[in-house]
């Protein structure tokens, strides 16, 4: 009975097309944002803020940025990683070259060469769909991984392509702590999961739903697919370059192209299989997700071996981790497509109805 | 020029592997339109199995037999609890359930046959045949030589399969059009038990060839990568597709990986190595974009 | 609104000699109709003949290896169906051909797209421009809703509608883009009695309302020479009649080969 609806009628389109059209959304989405933005900095430990919520924030954004490519507009990408490694890498040179450039605009610069690179690669889906299009992705990865590496102009001449971060500072204020860096990360992640979510209720994101449902039919009611297709590939990469330039200086510190591997670009393609594709919401859940269950593995696991009396080397552990990942993926395909975000969603309809059962 | 001839053999023969294991990707598209990522992890699978056993205190004959019926249990398994269950998904869902498929795999088997890297001993040395050798100073690994043998054995046997018997006929029947196979009274769950096992020998004689040659170890699953840019030359339907695309993967890999980095350590200093790690997809993706559907693929028309 | 005037007969359509063939198969062979505004056109034949086909061809799916094509008197260069689509080519097809992770009202309003002219960076603002042209587009869309009788399932997502429904979104779709051409391939094909007769009706509807020229693909005759001005009957690729319903009706070589059995 606290979830209802009832009374909140819509009088205009523009009310109808808010993105929390019920009030008690509006309200829970203010103490959420009141809660990560003034008590997390103030309450929470170094460890948490370092090693749980600033990666969580980072790989939202990255999945986020896959969503669109692959989620929204169908295109299916498994080179994210790499996108994410020019992000940092640009980034980093811009910094580096441009005397006295403000990072935001080095970050913005870097997302924007990520971008440039994700068109390139993007240009094949003109003619190819389909897996074919997941073999161009991965060629993007390796590719780009290697130039990384071997050619030693893009990390300033260091042995095996490892850089490290400059410190981050604007007028006069330096991002060095981790509560910091923490806000830094959130500010930059809601900003562009607020313009994402803008970007896929309007046309554009109709475009690529459009594509991805049936791409013929989009042509003939006269969606362009080029600029469609390519605008997809250009967003997804600017968002993970983003990522991966916030990877680099707020959260790694200093980073090496092998780090951005495919196994990376696993990692944050099931975070949006299990987030939910073609939802916004999913991508901070699958990668909550994602990002906790080798931790609660780690903790679960000595404690099952208790209980059964079985033991279980650590060695042992990672590969259970991998069985659970198939066995999750395997599972939300079957159970629920959409993912944790329909979970959440189916949640909260049957809350609008508690404590009646229909 | 015999340093040339070497290369261009040599990477014949590693192509051939390559196309071993296209050939288990092939055959499950060919029979439920699923492109199997998880092929290499199978061919890991197999090989770990063998080597499992073996220690297990199995004979070595014995231990492949017993490899195989693993495989034909995983095939059946993955069958009933993974594509069973996604029967009218779009291909797309299908591919990432088989790549949910690799990771549990690559999970379960090291858990099941332990992760030690550990060598596969067929009886034959990965050394150049010395006649060959004295003769024309061209160095070619017997190993090699042996594996390609089987492989083109292993080819002929399977299109004979296709071909001439009743099994062959009703997979080609279910590749072609699951409706009217049903319809005929052909069962398709037995085909596609049927079919995944088949794929699971194949995957086997993969991991043993490879094992041998490299050791059994975790990259051996990350073959499968490698298989794909063969399907895409080769075409996703077409054995011999998966033979012709293996070659030119592995000659133009080893050519480009030879004749590529002194150009560049000429022309930007520095160590140019690793080409081979994204040759074969820029390879592939170029080719894609004169030909989409590869070699020997078929034309696909959009019907609206 | 423009109302119905029998005396409007500028030719929309005209096309000259067509010929499409795929791989050594004749689709159609030297097609050549035309097509007058606001009127309603028929193309009929059995199964096979090269109808749908024709519609394709007519926006830009298929380019015919022989032919030309007038649209509104200019000459045609071979275009793809989204430079069709901007000409004010609409058109349905016959295996529905919505988005199916979409609700209604989204697929409707994708109609639009060629109307709506913000880009990535206005839409990802959202306030101000890319809000009002949103708010507006939707007031069209909703009109169109309201046409075609469909309000009570405009959230719902498509692929969870009966059949009947999901073709009535798709004509909504096609209106949405205010079309001067609409061209439908079997509206009608799979629905019961109730379901053609609401069809039939807007379709007139349209037509006489909006003046919309429509060409239509039919298998039902006794929708066909109710609303129809004028009919074309295609067989094996071929043109074996065109004219008035009545005497396509009674052209002896169309019954031959399509009318021996009546609906």
């Amino acid at each position: 009975m606290l979830y209802r609806e009832a009374g909140q009628f819509k009088t205009s389109y523009k009310s109808d097309s808010q993105i929390f059209p019920i009030l008690q959304d509006r309200i829970g989405m203010v103490i959420l944002i009141a809660i990560a933005a003034i008590g997390v900095p103030l309450f929470a430990s170094e460890y948490w803020l370092n090693a749980i919520l600033i990666p969580f924030l980072i790989f939202s954004l990255a999945a986020l940025g896959l969503n669109f490519l692959t989620g929204y507009a169908g295109q299916l990408s498994l080179g994210s990683a790499a996108f994410m490694a020019i992000g940092a890498y640009a980034t980093y040179n811009f910094q580096l070259r441009i005397e006295g450039i403000p990072f935001p605009i080095s970050f913005l610069l870097g997302g924007l060469s990520a971008a440039f690179v994700g068109v390139l690669f993007g240009l094949p889906s003109l003619r190819i769909k389909g897996f074919y299009l997941a073999v161009a992705t991965l060629a993007a990865q390796f590719f780009v991984v290697w130039c990384l590496t071997k050619f030693p102009w893009f990390s300033n001449n260091s042995s095996s392509g490892v850089i490290s971060a400059q410190t981050l500072s604007l007028f006069g204020f330096t991002f060095d702590t981790p509560a910091s860096k923490y806000l830094l990360v959130l500010v930059i992640v809601s900003g562009l999961a607020l313009l994402g979510k803008n970007l896929v209720r309007s046309s554009t994101g109709r475009s690529w739903m459009a594509v991805r449902d049936m791409d013929v039919a989009a042509e003939v009611i006269g969606i362009p697919l080029m600029k469609t297709k390519l605008l997809a590939f250009a967003i997804s990469s600017f968002y993970c370059g983003i990522a991966g330039a916030l990877y680099a200086y707020c959260y790694l510190g200093s980073v090496e192209p092998d780090g951005f591997s495919l196994d990376m670009s696993f990692k944050i393609l099931f975070m949006v299989i299990i987030g939910g594709v073609g939802s916004i919401l999913g991508n901070f859940l699958g990668a909550a997700f994602i990002l906790l269950l080798p931790i609660f593995l780690d903790i679960a696991l000595p404690f099952i071996s208790q209980i059964l009396h079985l033991p279980i080397p650590s060695s042992v552990v990672s590969h259970i981790q991998l069985m659970v990942f198939g066995s999750l993926i395997i599972f939300f395909l079957i159970v629920e497509p959409h993912g944790l975000a329909r979970l959440w969603q189916i949640s909260k309809e049957k809350l609008r109805l508690w404590p009646f059962p229909h | 020029m015999q340093f040339f001839i070497e290369i261009v053999i040599s990477g014949i023969l590693s192509g051939l592997m390559y196309s071993l294991v296209a050939l288990g990707f092939v055959l499950i598209f060919k029979a439920s339109g699923v492109l199997n990522f998880a092929q290499g992890a199978m061919v890991y699978s197999a090989a770990l199995a063998v080597v499992g056993f073996i220690d297990y205190g199995l004979p070595m004959w014995l231990a492949v037999i017993a490899a195989f019926i693993f495989m034909v249990i995983v095939g059946i398994c993955t069958e009933k609890f993974v594509l069973g269950k996604l029967v009218n998904q779009p291909p797309i869902t299908l591919f990432m359930a088989t790549i949910g498929l690799s990771f549990f795999l690559d999970g379960l088997s090291p858990i099941l046959f332990g992760n030690e890297v550990r060598p596969i001993d067929l009886g034959i040395v990965d050394e150049p045949i010395q006649s060959v050798m004295e003769l024309t100073g061209i160095g070619i690994s017997k190993l090699d030589l042996f594996s390609s043998g089987i492989i083109i054995l292993l080819v002929i046997l399977l299109a004979l399969l296709f071909q001439y018997t009743k099994v062959g006929r009703a997979l080609r029947a279910v590749a072609d059009d699951h409706q009217a196979a049903l319809s005929l009274g052909i069962p398709l769950e037995n085909i596609w038990a049927i079919v995944w096992a088949i794929a699971g020998f194949v995957a086997l004689v993969a991991g043993l060839l490879w094992g041998s040659r490299n050791g059994v170890q975790f990259a051996l699953s990350l073959t499968a990568l490698k298989a794909l840019p063969v399907l895409i030359l080769g075409g996703f339907t077409s054995v011999p597709g998966a033979i012709v695309g293996g070659i030119i993967i592995g000659v133009s890999e080893k050519l480009a990986e030879i004749y590529i980095p002194p150009v560049l350590q000429d022309a930007f200093g520095g160590n140019f190595g690793g080409i081979e790690g994204w040759f074969p997809y820029i390879f592939a993706l170029v080719f894609l974009l004169v030909r989409p559907e590869g070699l020997f693929g078929e034309k696909h028309i959009d019907r609206v | 609104m423009t109302s119905r005037t029998t005396q409007d007969k500028d030719t929309v359509l005209k096309l000259e000699n067509i010929s499409l063939s795929f791989g050594g198969v004749n689709a159609l062979t030297n097609i050549s109709f035309d097509v007058k505004e606001h009127e309603i056109r028929s193309i009929i034949g059995p199964n096979g003949a090269g109808k749908s086909s024709m519609l394709n061809v007519i926006n830009g799916v298929y380019h015919p290896q022989a032919g030309s094509i007038y649209f509104r008197g200019e000459k045609r260069k071979q275009m793809n169906p989204a430079q069709a689509a901007r000409q004010g080519i609409a058109r349905t097809f016959q295996n529905i051909a919505l988005f199916k992770g979409m609700t209604v009202l989204d697929n409707i309003m994708t109609g639009r797209n060629t109307q709506m002219k913000s880009g990535f960076i206005s839409n990802a603002i959202w306030v101000g421009k890319a809000r009002d042209e949103e708010e507006l587009n939707r007031q069209k869309v909703e009109e169109v809703i309201d046409f075609l009788e469909i309000q009570h399932i405009r959230k719902t997502p498509v692929g969870k509608l009966p059949y009947g429904l999901q073709k009535r979104v798709e004509l909504a779709r096609a209106l949405a883009a205010e079309p001067s051409l609409l061209l439908l391939d079997e509206p009608m094909a799979g629905m019961n009695v109730e379901e053609k007769q609401d069809m039939c009706r807007f379709i007139l509807e349209v037509n006489q309302q909006y003046g919309v020229t429509t060409v239509l693909i039919e298998h039902d005759m006794g929708v066909v020479m109710d609303i129809s001005d004028r009919v074309v009957v295609l067989d094996y690729g071929k043109k074996i009649g065109d004219g008035l319903p009545d005497d396509v009706k009674n052209n002896p070589e169309v019954i031959s080969a399509y009318l021996g059995t009546n609906h």
